[in-house]
């Protein structure tokens, strides 16, 4: 599959309730691509299509890629898979991974805040962060029992740089609180459940813009744009063009003309349908893209377009 | 027929990798196979394994690359491309690629026939998360096929057949 990446499943193991840490490798043990902290890997699930995994090992570990996974009550197929199916020694293939939630290299102070299985991203954050000598502290908040991945977090707890919030066995913690003021330098993340993320979004509201980020599980409901109109789609290598109607995907759409897109969550968090765009006005209705690579690129599954006309390259 | 003006050039890198995405690795030495390609590498005919592969190409069994040009990027573009991250196997130094379409030239012992100049993609992007696609345009090196194999070692001499 030489369009993907072939990993083998080296070692499998509990990482807490209901969580199961996989460390993938090249089946030779090659040198895997580099990756940033805080990126994700999407694990092609059989018969399901790709799911996306922060990776939560040292990026500094070139060769292996650890995922963690909490076995989801409603998954839609791929906890389930990587939870009852695979076994070491299987192959499973992912694409190149991507990183929609990357740190701040330019901050003097790191403030994380995870909710459960959120944790994960911060993992692969911590070792670089403390190599490079920054100051920094992760919130973990969880429901009873060991936290998650706690032997990862233990040695991090014991430096006081990991503050464990047991929501079972005292009072929530404010987000506000946590956080405190913004003030130069700082740098904030959060990654839990929807309701973690709008409260961490109402205490950074005054925060300067990029100062605070989100990376979100699932895909936030896009409101339908009451402004949404049609446009002829045009694909540059071909010069193929469809109509596209008011609203509609444009992901399907390329689809409709024999693009080969890939797609994930297929709601703007993710980073997998990112195309390049070359002449027309698109909306960008996506929570990943920076604002300065929206100037040539866009998320294929919740764009849209203000212009009679878009040109894709795709 | 035009022929190149006298050149004499070197092995300045070697690297393979043997699937898809992985990163190139540096090497001392290479085994090239005539007729299908590079011990170890993904683009090796009977064993493809490469980004590519499922579009077959008989004159893609060793893949060049002049250290001239990751200097003219650095110079033009301020990008730093490292011999590694070219994706291409031999990295040369004196020896003017883009001239030798259609022409057999040794690299070691082995002979090999140049059948198309490389070009750019974005999948080298998608790997280095660098806009590099622009910057490789023309100078983006040279595809050859193996007409008798060997080992080629850094530091070897390239020069014409």
């Amino acid at each position: 599959m030489p369009r993907h990446i072939t990993l083998r499943v080296v070692a499998a193991a509990e990482a807490g309730p209901g969580i199961r840490r996989l460390t993938l490798q090249d089946p030779d043990g090659w040198r895997l691509p580099r990756v940033r902290p805080g990126a994700h890997l999407d694990l092609q699930v059989p018969g399901v299509g790709p799911r996306a995994y922060s990776l939560c090992g040292d990026p500094a570990e070139e060769d292996r890629w650890v995922i963690a996974v909490r076995r989801e009550a409603t998954s839609r197929g791929g906890s389930a898979w990587l939870h009852e199916a695979l076994r070491p020694g299987d192959m499973v293939a992912s694409a190149m991974p991507r990183c929609t939630f990357p740190l701040e290299e330019a901050a003097t102070h790191h403030v994380m805040i995870a909710g459960g299985i959120g944790v994960t991203p911060f993992l692969s954050m911590a070792p670089m962060l403390e190599r490079a000598g920054r100051s920094w502290v992760l919130h973990v908040l969880h429901r009873g029992g060991p936290p998650p991945c706690g032997d990862d977090l233990a040695p991090w707890a014991a430096l006081g740089r990991v503050v464990l919030h047991d929501t079972l066995s005292a009072p929530r913690p404010d987000l506000a609180t946590l956080l405190g003021p913004h003030r130069a330098g700082i740098q904030a993340y959060c990654c839990g459940p929807p309701a973690m993320l709008e409260g961490f979004a109402a205490a950074t509201i005054a925060w300067p813009a990029g100062a605070a980020r989100m990376e979100h599980f699932v895909p936030p409901a896009l409101p339908p744009d009451p402004d949404a109109r049609p446009y002829l789609l045009v694909r540059a290598a071909t010069g193929e063009s469809v109509e596209v109607a008011a609203g509609e995907s444009m992901l399907a759409a390329l689809r409709r003309m024999g693009a080969n897109v890939d797609s994930s969550c297929e709601g703007g968090i993710c980073g997998a349908c990112e195309i390049r765009w070359l002449e027309g006005e698109p909306i960008h209705r996506d929570l990943v893209l920076p604002a300065a690579r929206r100037a040539t690129h866009l998320m294929a599954c919740v764009a849209h377009c203000a212009s009679a006309r878009l040109v894709v390259e795709a | 027929m035009p022929t190149a003006p006298g050149w004499n050039g070197l092995v300045a890198h070697l690297h393979i990798t043997p699937r898809a995405f992985l990163p190139m690795q540096g090497q001392e030495s290479i085994a090239l196979v005539a007729g299908e390609g590079i011990v170890g590498d993904r683009y090796r005919i009977g064993v493809e394994q490469g980004f590519y592969s499922e579009k077959p190409e008989e004159g893609r069994q060793v893949t060049l690359f002049e250290a001239e040009a990751l200097e003219a990027i650095r110079r033009d573009y301020k990008i730093e491309l490292l011999p590694e991250e070219h994706r291409r196997n031999i990295t040369t130094r004196g020896v003017p690629l883009n001239w030798l379409v259609g022409q057999r030239f040794r690299i070691g012992p082995c002979l090999v026939e140049a059948t198309r100049l490389s070009i750019p993609c974005r999948h080298i992007e998608e790997i280095l998360g660098r806009e590099v696609f622009n910057p490789m345009v023309h100078r983006s090196g040279l595809n050859c096929r193996i007409l008798e194999g060997g080992t080629v070692r850094v530091g070897d001499a390239i020069r014409p057949e």
